[in-house]
């Protein structure tokens, strides 16, 4: 818009200016506010929410599906896993697992990797507390939470599987081959 | 800082009727932490001092101690607000040293997050810049708060695709971790719709605003030459008068499949760059839609998933690579072993360039000013320091 | 005796009404801002809708801690809240709210609350100066430039319906716009109410016109090292003559006390009348960026002072030539 150089011009240009900027303003005022009244009313979390991190046991058996491989230890980008493995008889466990949450990056790596798909994250992030020693997860509460509250949808074999290429020459056609547009919640086999 | 500057500080008193303040590093104002010395001879400004480090992190060192599936991760710590763009020039650069080819997909994909990564990031560069310059208690605050509504829109999409909502670990060695999840493509759309109106208001506010006008045009002049010398980059660039964008000189990760137009502006002041934001605004969200449109099937990965630490090793090389993030070009320079973990790793901030051109351009303006170069110059602390 | 105790008494309750009504203004413009800006405001301090925060905002200053700088000019500094704070509470001493109610119906009622306003200037460049802090000094020297270049404005513009009415008197103002308000006097009333109100932002250091706070540069202005009690004057101060001023707008422009309905009505639509000019100058407040201080200046010595200067003479001459041609 070419600038006007009358007096009268510039100022009419002044004035329907003001005028869009409040009117936007105005309406602003009718619209509906987006805030959402934490804690009363939650707002709803997306199936791959990233919260805070839990122990799971196995469907099948009801034992704890760790197996104390330390792979998420060494994978941690900031160190915050520590795991000391149980050896026995048909499989390992884990004797102790510490999770320190408050330095915790929520990367989701160590849930990646997992081969048993022990560690997974919540669809929650509601931990805070004013002691910083209540952050450091050890394992009967990392089992806890993983009881307590709603998982979200990555464990590592569905992770891995959203990943990986397709396999070269199956005779099945598997469902991960054609990894656009299908729905990537259907777990792997 | 120079012992000049130091002798100055000390003394609080300029000499010459000039007094010496400190912009410091908590201000509200100084997008991030960043110490600005400034010389005032009354209202105007006659010397800038600039002090930066407050929030270095070491991530060059920290690459050298984490391998190449955990720092990605990191990398997207660099520049914060535009996490995507960061992940990506790592990630790259390790491809391109690895030779490792990524699926179409997977380019895809990348092209339509890191669009939409821009988006959001100018969404807040509108919101604190507009907040800077008319106040917290103001009419800056009102189009903070609608950016802010627009670009929590956006970063719902992230969450919906990776489950975070600042610092992704979007990217991976190879191609992207997450695929789209059912339902995404709709609610991607939905969002840039909205968004294209809301930008149609923001505009309205702010266009042919007086109050605005005044204050943006005319204010911190970058010529063509001095932002050629200095290698500014990004919006900074377009707004002077070169048209260099990374996503056209070097296209990379498919943006050659791209119909999109680079908005260069000849004036150099502040409304010059922002005139350019919002011109690019528009054009991601074409890339977007043509990203949508466009999607192939295929894999999202060339190589499996991690499954460990040390999975992906490079054999030895180096080689540096540029992606255009939302401040501008983010560079990544790798130089790899044959080990998991990089040699040495060295990133090019955008802003760390950009934030050369303050003592050049900020002098002979008025202490108003320089708030709105510095929202206009638009830096991120992450990226300067590292 | 009784006459004095009777304005005493009077002056104690309109004291205690104004500051009632200023604390709860703030709650007013923090709603209304917020619903601008697509949230909500204050909520759950007197749940629902925010009733008890101006108290708890209140009760919070109260119990704060009194900090002064070491090196600040003592007894200034502790001068300046007060200084800055009486002409602010002062001016509401010359309102009437109704036929016979007010504390003092001066006949040069107008020209004393203008004069009285202008003195907040004092207090605030005390504030700046004795708190010894550069951003302090500045802003309190850009406040000066700015409420000095715009009183000048402000007092043309508000003695437009002076010259209408023929009398400095409020309540015959007042009277005077039984039949038409001012404001929809034919040209000149719209145009001094506009030029009123842009006086008034700049006057009262609102945005587009708050360089003087500009909290991205100078972080709350000269009122930077203030806290607890002092800094609630100050506040108590600012939208205390905020207020004054919308009155005085009201009773100028908008009718004052008149309105439809029973007499006893008339101080509910001043109140009403004064909200609503306080309403639109917040509308302006949350929709503008800020200017720069030579722009400020230059906005009232080039433009609003040369125009109501002009409003002024081409009142004088409606006035007169009606005054000649009626009976």
């Amino acid at each position: 818009m070419p600038p006007e150089t009358t007096f009268l011009g510039e100022t009419g240009q002044l004035v329907r200016a003001v005028g869009r900027a409040m009117g936007v303003t105005l309406r602003n005022l009718f619209r509906t506010p987006v805030t959402v009244q934490y804690p009363t009313v939650k707002r709803v979390y997306p199936d791959r929410f990233r919260g805070i991190l839990a122990l799971v046991y196995d469907k099948e058996t009801g034992e704890e599906a760790c197996i104390g491989c330390r792979l998420c230890e060494y994978i941690c980008p900031p160190q915050v896993i520590k795991v000391e493995m149980l050896k026995a008889e048909k499989r390992n466990f884990a004797r102790t697992f510490t999770l320190e949450l408050y330095s915790c990056e929520f990367c989701e790596l160590c849930v990646q990797v997992c081969p048993t798909d022990a560690i997974i994250m919540l669809k929650t992030f509601d931990l805070a507390t004013a002691d910083r020693r209540e952050l450091l997860l050890d394992k009967d509460r990392l089992h806890a939470l993983g009881l307590e509250h709603e998982p979200s949808w990555a464990t590592g074999n569905r992770l891995r599987d959203m990943q990986a290429p397709p396999k070269p020459a199956k005779t099945e056609a598997k469902p991960e081959a054609k990894a656009g547009g299908k729905d990537a919640r259907e777990p792997a086999e | 800082m120079d012992t000049e500057a130091r002798r100055v500080v000390e003394m609080g008193y300029g000499g010459n009727e000039r007094l010496v303040m400190n912009m410091g590093p908590q201000h509200p104002s100084a997008h991030g932490v960043f110490r600005a010395i400034l010389t005032l001879e009354g209202e105007t400004v006659v010397a800038v001092d600039a002090v930066i480090g407050y929030l270095h992190r070491c991530h060059e060192k920290l690459a050298e101690t984490l391998t190449y599936v955990q720092y990605p991760s990191i990398a997207s710590k660099t520049d914060y607000v535009s996490a995507m763009t960061a992940e990506l020039a790592y990630v790259a650069a390790v491809e391109k040293v690895g030779k490792i080819d990524v699926p179409r997909r997977a380019q895809y994909l990348r092209v339509l997050v890191a669009e939409l990564q821009r988006i959001a990031s100018h969404c807040l560069w509108l919101g604190t810049w507009c907040l800077d310059m008319g106040g917290a208690l103001g009419g800056g605050a009102t189009i903070f708060l609608y950016a802010i509504r627009e670009r929590e829109l956006v970063l719902d999409l992230f969450e919906a695709l990776t489950g975070a909502r600042l610092l992704y670990g979007f990217h991976q060695v190879g191609g992207v971790r997450y695929d789209l999840p059912a339902g995404w493509a709709e609610q991607c759309r939905r969002t840039v719709d909205l968004i294209e109106q809301r930008l149609d208001e923001y505009e309205a506010m702010l266009e042919r605003n007086a109050f605005f006008l005044v204050r943006t045009q005319g204010v911190g002049v970058i010529s063509r030459e001095l932002a050629l010398d200095l290698g500014v980059c990004g919006p900074l660039i377009r707004g002077s008068g070169v048209a260099y964008d990374v996503r056209r000189t070097e296209p990379y990760s498919s943006y050659e499949a791209f119909d999109f137009t680079v908005p260069v502006e000849t004036a150099g002041d502040c409304f010059a760059r922002y005139r350019v934001r919002m011109v690019e605004f528009r054009e991601s969200i074409k890339i977007v839609r043509q990203a949508l449109d466009g999607l192939p099937e295929g894999p999202i990965s060339s190589r499996p998933g991690v499954k460990s630490v040390g999975q992906v090793r490079i054999p030895k090389g180096e080689g540096y690579t540029r992606v255009e993030g939302a401040r501008g070009e983010i560079g990544c320079h790798l130089v790899a072993d044959g080990g998991a973990k990089p040699y040495r790793l060295k990133w090019r901030g955008a802003s760390f360039c950009n934030l050369a051109v303050l003592p050049h351009i900020i002098p002979g303006h008025k202490v108003a000013d320089v708030v709105a170069i510095m929202g206009s110059v638009d830096p991120v602390f992450g990226e300067v320091d590292r | 005796m009784s006459e004095l105790a009777g304005q005493a008494l009077t002056g104690f309750i309109v004291l205690n009404v104004v500051i009632g009504l200023v604390t709860y203004v703030t709650l007013l413009e923090r709603k209304f801002a917020a619903r601008m800006q697509s949230r909500i405001g204050p909520y759950y301090v007197g749940w629902p809708h925010g009733w008890l925060q101006p108290i708890a905002d209140a009760l919070k200053l109260m119990m704060k801690e009194d900090v002064v700088p070491t090196l600040a000019d003592r007894w200034v500094y502790n001068l300046a809240p007060i200084v800055f704070l009486l002409p602010c509470i002062l001016i509401f001493a010359t309102l009437p709210f109704a036929p016979g109610l007010g504390v003092a119906d001066l006949n040069i009622g107008v020209l004393f609350f203008l004069a009285v306003s202008s003195l907040e200037i004092v207090g605030l460049f005390m504030g700046g100066w004795g708190s010894n802090n550069k951003y302090a000094l500045l802003s309190a020297m850009r406040a000066v430039n700015q409420i000095i270049s715009y009183d000048l404005p402000f007092i043309f513009a508000a003695l437009v319906p002076v010259v209408l009415a023929g009398s400095l008197q409020m309540s015959v103002i007042v009277e005077a716009q039984a039949g038409l308000w001012y404001v929809l006097y034919p040209g000149l009333g719209q145009l001094a109410f506009l030029l009123f109100l842009i006086a008034t932002l700049a006057a009262e250091n609102r945005v587009p016109f708050d360089i003087l706070e500009a909290e991205s540069e100078l972080v709350a202005g000269f009122r930077v090292e203030y806290s607890g009690m002092k800094f609630a004057l100050i506040q108590l101060g600012e939208y205390a003559h905020m207020i004054g001023t919308s009155f005085l707008g009201a009773l100028l422009f908008l009718g004052g006390w008149l309105g439809p309905g029973p007499a006893w009505l008339g101080p509910l639509w001043f109140l009403l009348k004064a909200m609503l000019i306080f309403l639109v100058v917040t509308w302006v407040r949350w929709s503008f960026v800020r200017i720069r201080v030579d722009h400020i200046l230059a906005i009232s010595w080039k433009l609003l002072l040369p125009a109501t200067i002009v409003l002024l003479m081409a009142t004088a001459f409606v006035v007169a030539w009606r005054g000649a041609g009626a009976a």
